[in-house]
């Protein structure tokens, strides 16, 4: 092999395996995949295909057609709780997942 | 709304958007401080459909795989009708306004969607906002 075909194929091999570290961080809890994104440049944004990697680490299970989760949860003011299991029958329901930060 | 797990707390993976908002929080500890935050979240954006909690187990955010913000819809059967794709990316309400449409054919057109981004940056968690 001629050495710029080396160089090529290491530079290839290298981006793949931050690729594959990268899948493996997003598939982390949030919480630890927080602590380790604090200290990854804002470089790795540029270089690596963050997009379709998070979108495939962070499918989830869910499909449309399947059984929502049910779930029971407070409410904000903590003085009542909601069933989702509450609204079959009545009317869709749209879940807003999110957080202040 | 279910409030989840903060995207960008002080003790993980601080963001220059909230740092210029001088948004400075720690990640929730207790049911309570979880509430607490979801109150001010509710205030400071302006939010004023229902918000409810997740626990600290967080245990809706992953049956959900929801973190840091994910939208769905599901349907009068208890199914799931819309999932978005991952947040921030994925966050279009126009689909959710679509889907309703499709599940509720008989209510007229929909208003412009309730739920807007705040930051559109694709490297920040994004902000729900409920415009009337």
């Amino acid at each position: 092999m001629r050495g710029w075909q080396k160089i090529v194929l290491a530079v290839l091999v290298v981006y793949g395996v931050l690729c594959a570290a990268a899948y493996d961080v997003m598939r982390q809890t949030p919480g630890r995949f927080g602590q380790i994104m604090e200290h990854v440049p804002d470089i790795a944004f540029l270089v690596l295909p963050f997009k379709p990697l998070w979108f495939h680490a962070r499918a989830g299970t869910l499909h449309v057609g399947d059984a929502a989760p049910e779930f029971t949860l407070p409410t904000q003011d903590n003085k009542s709780t909601v069933e989702l299991a509450s609204f079959r029958g009545s009317r869709p329901v749209v879940l807003v997942f999110g957080s202040y930060t | 709304m279910v409030y989840i797990e903060e995207a960008h707390p002080i003790d993980a993976w601080q963001d220059d958007d909230n740092i210029k908002a001088k948004i400075f929080l720690h990640s929730t500890r207790t049911q309570k401080e979880r509430c607490d935050m979801a109150g001010t979240c509710l205030v400071k954006l302006g939010i004023e459909y229902p918000a409810i909690v997740d626990t600290i187990a967080n245990s809706t955010e992953r049956a959900y795989t929801a973190w840091p913000d994910r939208l769905y819809v599901i349907d009068r059967d208890g199914r799931v009708a819309y999932k978005s794709k991952p947040g921030p990316f994925g966050f279009h309400t126009e689909d959710v306004a679509r889907t309703l449409q499709r599940l509720l054919p008989d209510a007229g057109s929909p208003p412009a969607p309730a739920v807007t981004r705040a930051e559109p940056a694709p490297d920040t968690a994004g902000q729900s906002v409920a415009r009337n």
